[in-house]
């Protein structure tokens, strides 16, 4: 068993350099679920929650939690 | 270190996702204002409610200009008071305690959400700019009629806002020729006086009395009725106020027949 796995380990076909391997669909599907996820913050923060109003204020000590 | 661009690409951009969180943070907290609830209201004894000057007598205070204060008490399983009303455009300072277990104070469909903890204050700050009505919730689990917990609030136009109450005070019954009266307590809880008119109507007659009640405090109004004018039978009465109305029913009686010891 384990000497087949050494045998295909070792049969290369071709060597890539660093550069040379571009996986483009998997960073074009990463790219979609980026942009996905700025969309839904965006949504969330200013549709969902300053759109939600009368809303909690105060000076921005209280904010950050300072005071 | 060798590292691929893809990899350089995906470091820059989720460092600017993060940079990116945090201005949107900022921009909340600098630009609409918006604060996070925390201990600045202080602790309370639960068990000396009452004796707080703010929660006491819960409710609607004016503290100057567009600003009021609003304390309320939250009990299993209820607010007291059940209905608030506030004026539109103005800021609104909450602070709200309980007297038994962990409550919330939720106004549904907004922002406006705390708990409410027994020993310490929430105090938020709300700024109404819409008329609207919306419902109070409490959405911590606080016993068996915890889903019956709610409450309401009012925010009506700054017309048709004030802070003024009636009560009334007068026997249910006179003797004809008696003089009796009916004393009308006027509570005025804007923090400047206010100047305006009772009115009382009983039978045909309608008196006038101007009064003028005092920034957080209330007058004493009393109408003299002479029994005499009226004549026997019952008498429908109101005193009104600034659109406020109190009132009850006089009964007046032939001295001869009044009493019980004419039986």
């Amino acid at each position: 068993m384990s000497s087949v796995i050494e045998e295909e380990e070792t049969e290369r076909v071709r060597e890539l350099g660093h550069e040379e391997y571009d996986p483009i669909g998997t960073a074009i599907l990463v790219g979609i679920y980026f942009l996905i996820l700025v969309a839904l913050w965006i949504f969330m923060y200013f549709v969902e929650f300053l759109g939600n109003g009368p809303t909690v204020v105060g000076v921005l000590l209280t904010v950050v939690g300072l005071a | 270190m060798n590292i691929h661009t893809y990899e350089k690409t995906w470091l820059a951009v989720t460092l600017v996702l993060i940079v990116g969180f945090i201005a949107t943070i900022t921009y909340g907290a600098v630009g609409p204002g918006i604060a996070m609830i925390d201990d600045d209201g202080g602790t309370i004894d639960p068990d000396t409610i009452n004796d707080d000057e703010r929660f006491g007598d819960p409710g609607v205070t004016h503290v100057g200009g567009n600003e009021y204060n609003v304390s309320v008490v939250a009990q299993a399983w209820s607010y007291t008071p059940s209905e608030i009303t506030v004026p539109a455009n103005s800021t609104v300072n909450f602070h709200v305690t309980s007297r038994d277990v962990t409550h919330s104070f939720t106004v549904v469909g907004t922002n406006v959400n705390t708990m409410v903890i027994p020993g310490q204050v929430s105090q938020m700050t709300v700024e109404f700019d819409e008329p609207g009505e919306y419902g109070i919730l409490c959405n911590e689990y606080c016993g068996a009629q915890h889903h019956t917990m709610e409450g309401k609030l009012n925010v009506v136009p700054q017309d048709e806002f004030d802070l003024t109450e009636i009560d009334t005070e007068a026997p249910d019954e006179a003797q004809l020729g008696n003089e009796t009266t009916i004393n009308a307590t006027v509570s005025n809880d804007m923090n400047y006086d206010l100047e305006t008119t009772a009115t009382l109507e009983i039978g045909d007659q309608t008196v006038e009395q101007d009064v003028t009640v005092p920034g957080h405090g209330s007058e004493t109004v009393t109408f003299e009725v002479d029994t005499a004018e009226l004549g026997t039978g019952d008498y429908d009465w109101t005193v009104t106020v600034d659109g406020h109305e109190d009132g009850d029913t006089l009964t007046v009686t032939n001295a001869t027949e009044g009493g019980d010891t004419d039986a």
